[in-house]
């Protein structure tokens, strides 16, 4: 599928903000299932300088600083991207079983094997812990298949959490997420990779956006699109596969993905630091994907 | 208790130095004989011949050159008092040059296997694909930065500078604890170590056939500048995260003895893609960064954001190959102690053979077998966090209770990757001198390599550090360790081409960067001046008023009312005696005290020098040493201060202030004297102009302003001219009673009078006249310059009949000029700030005083 994805953030400062220096996550990375075609970032006001780089990742990076005063910043993010389907997606019963997936990552001494295991470690916002390891164990039999497994765990947190926007902060902690039972796309996404990470298997965050498709009969709303969190969990023999507890699947084509690393913070949309700005800056973000 | 001990010793003093060794095996002065090593005769015999008496000389006359290069240590849990002079214990350590050459080919050879280290782990990680070293000891180390991968650094190293700590095994050969590779600090210290001991045991020095330390450094400052992107004059500097860090001393040393700006984070910006130093004249290009300051607190943007002690934008800027950081951001990941486990192997794989050089035994907790080790034998090992942060210490299972060590086992079982095990280790003793003898003590040595053209070169000695007592665990100077100098000891004459002295070594002209001083700097100059003559100005106000309020003739209760409020408004102390109550006017002594010696009373005489202390620590990079010195004199006095004032006011308490004006005299004719006139002593003097004027002003305005009868108006108008210097000329020129008018003319209009208003006005118009600016092709006058013309004027057009002229009981003319000239001023130092002082959006001010500035 090609989309074009336009992605619209917009700080308001209630006081100037003389200059600033940031560093977004907003061009679309290119991946086995996606080539991003043509990005463009337009900063207003213009920035004094910017630069862009592949970052430890893969992803791309853009940096820029502006250098003039302002008391409103607009980022304009678009990108032109072609995006498949995940090879897997045919059968998920197929592959490894938990156990061999296992005994792989043990003894295995392939280089990408030996590169994955970064993403069994704890990064700054998962850390593992019982609790996550008592949650998804039931999930994981060892003769089970391994994506079969992850699929199961993707399904009990759709259903056992509640999708709620107001729930959670960015630095909602994990086990406020699990006692709660509720979050956001990147609470669920971080549930799910603490939970491999805690049984050994290694998992990474990918931020992106989600194409969605009007009720029947409507217009699509320009604008209603949103970015989105889902993880993907690696098999010692098939590589890596993206799931989506979010929605309860696997990622679709319509699954856009912008960057991946160990946790949200790896890839945060947009940070940087600002030098005035007052209190409080209010932040709108719009999404908009539409096929081209 | 100090004279007491002495004393004790006096009795038993012996009239030798003799070293008696406790332990054959560990002492690195004995063979197995027990006979002294060679390398250690001449300096035995030595120390025998020089017996404790001429030794403590030494001592005191070391400590005095150590305290007035300002050669300092924090301490952070000390917050009374941070600042130690450094110790510096003057028995050396001695290491026989073929010993040596030993030890540095393997310091050699470990400096090019961490550089490739460095190189790999950052790049292809070949390390981890060919399973020389397992993926998690990399992935789990917070060292290891991903924002860093791709940096480049121009040449053959990435590594420029590293650091090892060593320590005497007990088979007597040397055994790496510890590798320091982000911002090694120490080199700045063993060098003043080596100035301080050639100059107080020169003979010695100078007959032991030391090998020289400046090579050394040379080879540093030429590293540091081939470094650069931009080969046209390339601009290196120091970055420091101020003052208060541990070893700030060592970070003004370096960027001295090297010719290097010293900086902070607030005086680099990033602009347009480049790393710039906020100077008087704008803004310069930095090309080279030697930084102090560890890689998470170098860039809020990508690392730590928190940091107050980075620059945002600075590893874009560095990734980009547009500023050259040494040591490279996140090469504190080579510090990780889990790859000391790997050493042998990595050192095969990179470098094609083992390392000569051997490492302490090591265990790794994220290894399964390791663990069970570790944990099998937790009473006999070190346990230490694989990554260095506050907080996180190592600790010697040994000294835990049972409890203890139950709690140890549960956080390592938690995170079993974070920790590593390591024998506890006897170092080696070297004789040290205490108690007025030598007495074995345990120590370790650290080393220092800097990058060069095809290899590392090894400084030929390092910092010693010595355990306060001969069993302590713990060296460190964090708690109270002592320091030796490091001689390499030649067995032949020097080769005359290494005795270059260290001071042929020293910095290059700097002329052209004059212009160029950090803007932070010159701030903390002017404000030096300004601290230093608010405090004098105090001083001579509190001094006046305590002979009159004690003298041989009573004076009225209004007189006393008008000197005290004076006070209360000279030093802005309000409330104090403004409006008091009679009872506070007749017994002001308690007030009086808080005035002089209260530290928190902002605008105390105490809490101006205090100000003062920290501009000077501030801008110590550019204080002479004899500067230094009388700054030292300052802060002696006020540390004796309390002491002298402690029997209340009693007796004569303007003596007890005596020293501190003079100190802060000498402190204003060195100035005046010794300092080069660059921008940094011009704006020095603008500050204490202005305040000098902004005072004068205002005790003029205090004590003659208001009618008084005419017995107090004697004294009110002897207060004025004792208080500003001018009672003897007054005398000498008039001989006569003193009158208003004349008062008025020696100190506000005469020029030839140096502490007179308008001596003051004409200096800081000159200064102005010289300051920086952008050429402008337009005539008219600056508003600074406007200013000063301003109040300049004001004061020449002045007629003395018009300022006595009375209304309603006070001279309304005299006020109205004083008021005027005192706007001028308030408003000229505001627009010299905004000009040409740095301004930290989000910083904290300079020194919080902030009433002075309503004043």
């Amino acid at each position: 599928m090609r989309y074009r994805v336009k992605h619209i953030t917009e700080y308001l400062y209630s006081d100037s903000v003389s200059h600033c220096y940031n560093l977004a996550h907003m061009i679309p990375r290119s991946s086995l299932r996606q080539t991003c075609l043509h990005s463009d970032v337009k900063i207003s006001p213009m920035a004094a300088h910017s630069s862009r780089r592949e970052d430890y990742f893969g992803n791309q990076a853009y940096h820029f600083e502006i250098q003039r005063p302002h008391k409103k910043l607009v980022i304009t993010a678009t990108s032109d991207v072609e995006t498949q389907e995940q090879s897997a997606s045919v059968d998920l019963d197929l592959g490894i079983t938990c156990a061999e997936a296992r005994e792989q990552l043990a003894q295995s001494t392939r280089p990408d094997l030996l590169l994955s295991k970064e993403f069994i470690l704890d990064s700054s916002m998962i850390r593992v812990n019982d609790e996550l390891r008592d949650f998804a164990t039931p999930s994981f039999e060892d003769d089970r298949p391994l994506l079969s497994a992850t699929m199961e765990l993707t399904r009990r947190i759709f259903k056992e959490f509640t999708y709620c926007p107001e729930s959670t902060t960015i630095a909602t902690p994990l086990a406020d997420v699990l006692k709660n039972r509720k979050g956001v796309c990147q609470d669920f996404a971080h549930l799910q990779i603490g939970c491999l990470r805690a049984l050994g298997f290694p998992a990474k965050y990918v931020s992106g956006y989600l194409e969605t498709l009007p009720p029947p009969g409507k217009e699509k709303l320009v604008g209603a699109d949103a970015s989105h969190a889902w993880l993907s969990v690696y098999s010692p023999t098939e590589g890596w596969f993206e799931f989506d507890p979010t929605n309860n699947c696997l990622a679709s084509e319509q699954h856009i993905i912008t960057a991946w690393g160990r946790d949200f913070y790896d890839v945060t949309p947009l940070k940087g630091v600002i030098f005035g700005g007052g209190e409080s800056p209010v932040l709108n973000v719009s999404v908009d994907v539409a096929r081209v | 208790m100090q004279s007491q001990s002495a004393s004790q010793f006096q009795l038993v003093e012996p009239s030798e130095l003799t070293y008696q060794h406790s332990d054959t095996a560990r002492d690195e002065v004995f063979d197995a004989d027990g006979n002294p090593k060679p390398h250690w005769d001449k300096l035995l015999g030595s120390l025998k011949t020089m017996g404790p008496r001429a030794f403590n000389d030494r001592i005191t006359k070391a400590r005095r050159i150590l305290r007035d290069d300002g050669a300092t240590y924090n301490i952070y849990s000390n917050k009374a008092s941070p600042s130690h002079t450094w110790g510096l214990d003057l028995v050396p350590s001695l290491i026989s040059s073929e010993e040596w050459a030993q030890i540095e080919a393997g310091l050699l050879e470990r400096a090019e296997l961490f550089n490739l280290m460095l190189r790999d782990l950052y790049g292809p990680r070949d390390l981890i694909r060919q399973r020389v070293i397992p993926p998690e000891a990399l992935f789990c180390h917070q060292g290891f930065l991903r924002a860093c991968q791709g940096i480049q650094v121009p040449g053959e190293h990435e590594l420029i500078l590293h650091a090892v700590d060593l320590m005497r095994g007990e088979d007597g050969e040397m055994c790496v604890l510890t590798d320091r590779t982000q911002s090694p600090s120490g080199a700045g210290y063993a060098l003043e170590n080596r100035t301080v001991m050639s100059r107080v045991l020169p003979s010695l020095f100078r007959n032991s056939q030391v090998h020289r330390l400046a090579s050394f450094f040379q080879q540093m400052r030429a590293k540091l500048t081939s470094l650069s992107p931009n080969q046209d004059q390339p601009r290196v500097v120091v970055l420091t995260p101020g003052a208060h860090n541990e070893t700030y001393f060592e970070h003004a040393y370096f960027a001295n003895y090297l010719g290097f700006h010293l900086v902070q984070s607030g005086d680099l910006v990033v602009r347009n893609g480049y790393v710039w130093m906020k100077a008087l004249d704008g803004l310069s290009r930095v090309d080279v960064i030697l930084r102090r300051v560890d890689d998470l607190f170098c860039d809020p943007v990508e690392l730590r954001s928190d940091s107050q002690l980075g620059v945002a934008n600075l590893l874009e800027v560095a990734r980009a190959g547009r500023v050259v950081i040494a040591n490279p951001l996140g090469s504190g990941l080579l510090e990780n102690p889990i790859f000391l486990k790997y050493l042998p192997e990595i050192s095969k794989e990179l470098l094609g053979r083992e390392l000569r050089l051997k490492s302490v035994e090591n265990w790794w907790c994220g290894d399964p077998k390791d663990l069970q080790y570790v944990l099998a034998h937790l009473d006999s090992l070190v346990i230490k966090p694989i990554f260095r942060a506050p907080g996180r210490t190592s600790v010697y299972g040994g000294t835990l209770t049972k409890e203890e060590l139950g709690e140890l086992r549960q956080r390592i079982l938690q995170r079993p990757m974070q920790y590593v095990a390591q024998p506890s280790l006897e170092a080696g003793l070297l004789p040290s001198y205490c108690h007025q003898q030598l007495a074995p003590r345990p120590s370790i040595l650290r080393s220092f390599a800097v990058a060069g053209s095809g290899s590392y070169t090894v400084m030929p000695g390092g910092l010693t550090r010595v355990g306060v007592e001969e069993s302590s665990f713990v060296i460190s100077n964090q708690v109270g360790s002592q320091s030796k100098d490091t001689w390499i000891i030649s067995s032949e004459p020097m080769d005359p081409a290494y005795q270059t002295d260290i001071s042929d070594a020293a910095a290059p002209t700097r002329d052209a960067d004059l212009i160029s001083l950090p803007s932070r700097v010159v701030e903390n100059l002017f404000w030096m001046g300004r601290y230093a003559e608010r405090a004098e100005a105090s001083l001579r106000l509190l001094r006046t008023v305590f002979m009159m309020l004690n003298g041989e003739e009573p004076i009225s209760r209004a007189c006393q009312r008008q000197l005290l409020e004076t006070v209360t408004s000279v030093t802005a102390t309000r409330p104090g005696f403004l409006n008091a109550s009679e009872e506070l006017i007749a017994n002001p002594d308690e007030q009086l005290l808080r005035v002089v010696e209260d530290a928190d009373l902002s605008g105390s005489v105490r809490s101006n020098l205090n100000a003062m202390l920290y501009c000077a620590d501030e801008s110590k990079e550019l204080l002479s040493s004899d500067t230094l010195r009388v700054i030292n004199d300052v802060r002696d006095a006020l540390s004796e201060l309390e002491a002298s004032l402690s029997g209340g006011l009693a007796a004569a308490p303007e003596e007890a202030l005596d020293p501190l004006v003079t100190a802060l005299m000498a402190l204003s004719g060195l100035a005046h004297e010794s300092m080069v006139r660059d921008f940094g002593w011009r704006f020095m003097d603008i500050g204490r102009r202005l305040e000098r004027s902004l005072q004068t002003t205002n005790i003029i305005n205090n004590l003659v302003v208001p009618e008084a009868a005419p017995a107090d108006q004697h004294i009110l108008l002897e207060s004025l001219l004792l208080s500003v210097e001018g009672l003897i000329s007054y005398r000498r020129r008039y001989r006569a009673r003193i009158g208003v008018q004349s008062t008025l003319d020696l100190v506000m209009m005469d020029t030839t009078n140096p502490r007179s208003l308008l001596h003051q006005l004409e200096r800081l118009h000159q200064h102005i006249d010289k300051l920086p600016r952008a050429p402008e092709a337009r005539h008219e006058l600056s508003p600074e310059e406007r200013t000063i013309l301003q109040a300049e004027t004001q004061v020449k057009l002045s007629l003395l009949t018009e300022l006595n002229a009375r209304e309603d009981g006070q001279r309304t003319q005299l006020q109205q000029t004083l008021a005027n000239v005192s706007q001028a001023l308030g408003g000229l130092s505001e627009l010299i700030s905004d000009k040409y002082f740095n301004h930290r959006e989000t910083s904290r001010q300079l020194v919080s005083n902030s009433n002075w500035e309503n004043n």
